[in-house]
């Protein structure tokens, strides 16, 4: 007799699988003639409407499939988060592949089974689903790092990733297999059980430290951080994005899960290695990305130094710290993905992302270059943006847990990338264009560009409902 | 008598190896192969423990991690074709364009 399925728990996910064969009968069916991006429009209408699905499912709470998959408010709040990136994603694609002209229907596929492994991650309470979350994510991303394969720095940068996300998966499951042995389980709910009556071993920190380099590799914090730089620049950049936003903010689930949850009670043995890794990640991040010529790259570090403001939340082990990673991701997707249109679209006019070509870009595009003055100013943690509230929360979580000296380093490092960001706005702004033909934006560009503008100024200056939304995304999760 | 140590030593062994092998080989599927050395260790301790706790949900475990191995190789192989195509060559310190 088998346990019964509560289908209605992971309706979001088979929705998602469904689309993805969906699409791919599409795919076969149709004539090869019809190029065009069929595959495209559709995609975007049923991320639409999956996200309509996926608002009704705000109650949801429960366990299915025997304790192995959860969906509680953390799971949801995430899931929204990876479908809104989804849908920059998209769009972003096609407009990479249109003018490159090659086939990207495959890419799409890709993506659907990117997302679903995101999904699968925000809700997996089981150490085995975890992994082939992890895995179904990490693998079709190493298949479209390398999708351009004309591109010598494309196959480089998927051979890049390829050995050092395996290695990744190979200690994380090192680190579960003995972590199986001490619990009898891989279940988070049988191991928080055994966490909270039972002293940390050598053996136990063993896995730990293994699971936590496999999820530090994810978020790109520092000692796993060498995929980082190389496969950002040479990855196609719709990938770029989503590993930015969309598999990074797949680890911080992860890490919420593991840290404020499941290995709750150790969280004071930890904490103090945790800050020092947050100070190493966010110093290393910036002070290398003052150096950089190519904005993927810069882009790269600045995702470093961003992992180690996150990690601060994690070291605050609060309520409030947890809820303040949830809010900065919120901003932090805007911010990231309107830089990142802002990339695309200026590479497609011009075929570089070096940094000395953005010069002058004010008087080619006034669209363009006020959104990447935007996002910049953003990241870079001026107020009234996004980027500024949520090192706020991050920072006030961090002093209340009595971290000041980090809240210290953090504010050093603001000021430092300042510097970096800001030379760029002075690039666009006062440096005459060596190219002065203006770059068009279609209508449809122009209003995700909107889109992703109205969300850095709306969480900057609106912050009550998203604080609150992150808030009851940690209140209500169960592990 | 082998108990349970043993195969933790063996799967530690193995384990070793293949850091070991990842991190001196120069050949992309030298490579490939010592990853593949790391899941395989991870299945030895799987199946140890779930021999001597009792329990099958590790024997169970193992499959899945077999299975995802089987994908890994797949994408693994197809890259390196690609960059041989490209570099002709599978070592893999000739990929030195990108760095700063």
């Amino acid at each position: 007799m088998f346990p019964s399925i509560a289908w209605n728990l992971i309706s979001l996910e088979v929705l998602m699988t469904i689309a993805l064969v969906g699409l791919i009968i599409v795919d076969i069916l149709s004539p090869k003639k019809t190029e065009g991006n069929l595959i495209g429009i559709f995609s975007l209408i049923a991320l639409f409407g999956l996200i309509g699905f996926w608002l009704t499912q705000h109650d949801l709470s429960g366990s299915t499939f025997g304790g192995m998959f959860i969906m509680d408010s953390l799971a949801w709040f995430f899931k929204g988060l990876f479908l809104i990136t989804m849908v920059f994603v998209f769009l972003m694609t096609e407009q990479f592949f249109k003018l490159s002209g090659k086939r990207s229907n495959a890419f799409y596929f890709l993506l659907w089974l990117a997302l679903l492994g995101m999904c699968l991650i925000a809700s997996s309470a089981d150490f085995l689903l975890l992994f082939i979350a992890i895995e179904i994510l990490t693998i079709s991303l190493y298949v479209m790092t390398a999708y351009l394969k004309s591109d010598k720095h494309s196959i480089e940068a998927g051979m890049k990733y390829l050995i050092l996300g395996s290695l990744a998966s190979g200690f994380f499951l090192y680190g579960v297999s003995f972590l199986y042995g001490i619990t009898h389980s891989v279940r988070f709910d049988v191991i928080q059980g055994f966490v909270s009556t039972h002293p940390m071993t050598p053996m136990m920190l063993f896995s730990l430290v293994l699971i936590f380099s496999a999820v530090g590799f994810k978020i790109a914090a520092v000692p796993f951080h060498m995929w980082v730089p190389d496969v950002y620049q040479g990855a196609p950049t719709p990938v770029t994005a989503l590993l930015a936003v969309g598999s990074k903010a797949a680890g911080f689930v992860i890490l919420i899960r593991l840290f404020f949850g499941v290995f709750s009670a150790w969280h004071v043995e930890w904490s103090l290695v945790l800050a020092g890794l947050a100070a190493i990640t966010m110093t290393y991040g910036n002070l290398v990305a003052m150096f950089q010529t190519n904005i993927k790259r810069l882009l790269g570090y600045s995702s470093i130094a961003h992992a180690g403001y996150l990690l601060m939340g994690v070291t605050a082990g609060s309520i409030l710290g947890a809820s303040a990673i949830n809010f900065y991701l919120l901003g932090y997707l805007f911010t990231n993905l309107a830089a990142f249109l802002v990339i695309i679209l200026f590479s497609i006019a011009t075929k570089s992302d070096a940094i000395e070509d953005y010069a002058g870009l004010s008087r080619r595009s006034g669209i363009l270059a006020c959104t990447l003055l935007l996002a910049l100013v953003s990241l870079a943690g001026m107020p009234p943006l996004a980027g500024f509230f949520g090192k706020f929360a991050l920072l006030m979580a961090t002093i209340k847990s009595e971290f000041l000296w980090l809240a210290l380093v953090a504010a050093v490092n603001i000021v430092i990338s300042l510097y970096y960001y800001l030379m760029i706005v002075k690039r666009i702004y006062v440096d005459a264009p060596i190219n002065t033909s203006p770059i068009i934006v279609s209508l449809p560009m122009r209003l995700a560009l909107g889109v992703a503008m109205a969300g850095i100024i709306g969480i900057g200056i609106f912050q009550g409902p998203f604080l609150d939304a992150a808030m009851t995304a940690i209140q209500g999760m169960h592990f | 008598m082998i108990g349970l140590d043993q195969y933790l030593l063996l799967s530690g062994g193995i384990f070793f190896i293949g850091i070991i092998g990842i991190m001196t080989s120069r050949s992309a599927l030298k490579v490939l192969l010592s990853l593949e050395l790391l899941l395989a260790a991870s299945n030895i301790v799987f199946v140890a423990f779930s021999r001597f706790n009792g329990d099958y949900a590790g024997q169970l475990i193992v499959f899945f991690v077999i299975l995802v191995a089987a994908a890994e190789v797949a994408v693994g192989l197809a890259i390196i074709v690609l960059m041989y195509r490209h570099f002709s060559t599978v070592q893999a310190d000739e990929l030195k364009d990108l760095k700063w």
